[in-house]
């Protein structure tokens, strides 16, 4: 345990010394935020840009302040998925190529831990951000529409986080099967958007992918109330990442750290 | 006693046989170079000794390991080209390491501060690793490579990066760290083995092809050389010396010439009567046993 607890803490030093602790959270507070501001000053914007062409009626509604609060999660889902990969794909592939691994590895140190501590790492960083990015989007929302319950927010945050998990688990367990961590990058990155595509156009055959969290979640906060396949969506979600997990740990055993 | 024994250890890389078999074995408190050329397949056979190859045939039992095969509480590692976490400090990657193998924090803390000072960089220990230098990153491999005090450390081509200064100093550290393990290192530099190994394993072209303690080799080839040094580049000269009745064989660089003879007392005559009815310009003429550079150039020459 003790061995474990020195790889996290190498993990979040790392983050924090390459100011991933600063970058992440400041880039999911912009794009979650810009999307109450947007919203809200959407004619002040279209005037700023020349405005509507005389005579045009576009009657813009005020959107609702949950319907606001949703599309600012989606953000999330596109650029955030994006930032995710980028930042975690190199997490054991990197080490690797570069044979600090091995330096690693050569010592009594378990594959297990070395594997988790990473993926634990980046999970902390990715709640984190999350977290700080989402709150300052509910805050704006509140201040320029009108507040959403805190429960909400906070169901819609924690299924969010479950799909968000399920993408950096896939981006660690490349990370961990290959060698190039900008091919980790990419697979995972395709595998996101298929998965997001798929269960998306198929939607009511693929109710319980854990992709659809992200649809259930703008759904409470649009409709006010959580899907029935909400519940099974998060046990896949946890299951793949458990599975994931495991087979990131057991490939990497397998695999020769010097070539 | 024997710490590891290897039994028809292979490898191969695309259906290229790299290592063909290798037997040995190590003693425990000995201090043994892997010497060969390069491309002879030391790195090759380290890196299956410390486990981050697996072998295609053959087997390697460490006496001490453990029930599922772990040996790397026993081995301490330092590759060719050691690489660190660029954003620590030297002491900070030791302490790390440390704690890893199981240190606490303040053992691991004491130990390093030990260990940087041993090696040498102990001025540098609060710059990032990322700004060492060649030399200095050698060093923190070293250290990296013994904190956990291993029965048996395995060294890469540990001086083969450092100038000459460094290359002694490592060399000292060497000689110290044999009272306290085995030390298996690679080298293609004769004289480093020479200075401070017992042993020696000849590696060549994926086989031993020879070995043993440093008087085993030398009584085994031990040989009478002459050698003769001109103030010129010696054209034709050489002929001369290999076509003669005592030669057996010669080895030609530049304006040097060293000759293994049959009988060194009746070649000592008649070498010097040759040169002097030709009036070659002799520099040198020394007369001397063969140096385990003699002995790597005959063994790979054949």
């Amino acid at each position: 345990m003790s061995q474990w607890l020195m790889l996290f803490q190498k993990e979040i030093l790392e983050m924090w010394r390459n100011f991933k602790w600063i970058w992440v959270p400041i880039t999911f507070i912009l794009l979650g935020v810009s999307e109450p501001l947007t919203s809200y000053y959407m004619k002040d914007i279209l005037d700023s840009f020349g405005g509507l062409p005389e005579g045009a009626v576009i009657d813009i509604p005020t959107p609702t302040a949950g319907a606001v609060l949703a599309s600012g999660l989606s953000q999330y889902s596109t650029l955030g998925v994006l930032i995710i990969v980028l930042s975690t794909m190199g997490i054991i592939a990197g080490e690797r190529k570069s044979g600090v691994a091995a330096m690693i590895l050569v010592k009594p140190v378990s594959y297990l831990s070395y594997v988790t501590s990473k993926w634990a790492g980046s999970l902390l960083l990715v709640w984190f951000s999350l977290f700080i990015g989402y709150l300052s989007t509910w805050y704006y929302t509140g201040q320029l529409f009108d507040w959403v319950p805190f429960g909400e927010f906070f169901q819609s945050y924690i299924l969010y986080g479950l799909w968000l998990t399920v993408v950096l688990t896939v981006t660690v367990f490349f990370s961990a099967s290959l060698i190039a961590p900008g091919m980790a990058g990419f697979i995972s990155l395709a595998i996101a958007l298929v998965v997001s595509i798929i269960s998306g156009a198929l939607s009511h055959l693929l109710e319980w992918s854990p992709s659809q969290l992200t649809g259930y979640a703008s759904a409470l906060l649009t409709v006010g109330e959580l899907p029935d396949d909400t519940f099974p969506a998060s046990l896949v979600g946890i299951f793949i990442i458990a599975i994931l997990l495991w087979l990131s740990v057991f490939i990497f055993k397998k695999k020769e750290l010097a070539s | 006693m024997s710490l590891i024994q290897i039994q028809g250890l292979k490898k191969s890389f695309q259906g290229t046989e790299v290592i063909k078999g290798l037997d040995f074995k190590l003693e425990k408190g000995k201090c043994i170079a892997l010497l060969g050329p390069n491309g002879a397949g030391k790195t090759t056979t380290l890196r299956m000794l410390s486990g981050l190859m697996k072998p295609t045939g053959g087997s390697i039992v460490f006496n001490d390991a453990k029930k599922d095969g772990d040996i790397r509480h026993l081995i301490g590692y330092l590759p060719q080209f050691p690489v660190f976490y660029e954003w620590m400090s030297g002491l900070e990657f030791l302490q790390y390491v440390g704690q890893l193998t199981g240190l606490t924090s303040k053992e691991a803390k004491e130990r390093s501060k030990e260990l940087l000072e041993l090696v040498g960089i102990s001025d540098a220990k609060n710059r990032r690793v990322g700004k060492y230098s060649g030399g200095m990153k050698q060093r923190l491999g070293i250290a990296q490579a013994i904190i956990h005090r291993p029965q048996l450390v395995m060294l890469d081509e540990p001086v083969s990066a450092l100038d000459p200064f460094g290359r002694r100093e490592v060399l000292e550290l060497l000689e110290g760290l044999k009272k306290e393990t085995t030390i298996l290192f690679s080298t293609h530099i004769l004289n480093d083995a020479e200075e401070v190994c017992d042993e020696i394993l000849f590696l060549h072209n994926g086989e031993i092809v020879e070995s043993g303690t440093m008087e085993d080799l030398r009584e085994r080839h031990q040989q009478a050389k002459i050698d003769l040094i001109f103030r010129k580049k010696t054209v034709g000269i050489a002929d001369v010396f290999n076509h003669h009745a005592l030669t057996l064989s010669i080895l030609e660089e530049g304006n040097r010439i060293s000759v293994i003879v049959k009988d060194v007392e009746l070649a000592r005559k008649e070498f010097l009567k040759l040169i002097s009815d030709n009036d070659w310009h002799l520099e040198k003429f020394e007369i001397s046993s063969m140096t385990l550079e003699d002995v790597f150039m005959k063994v790979v020459g054949k």
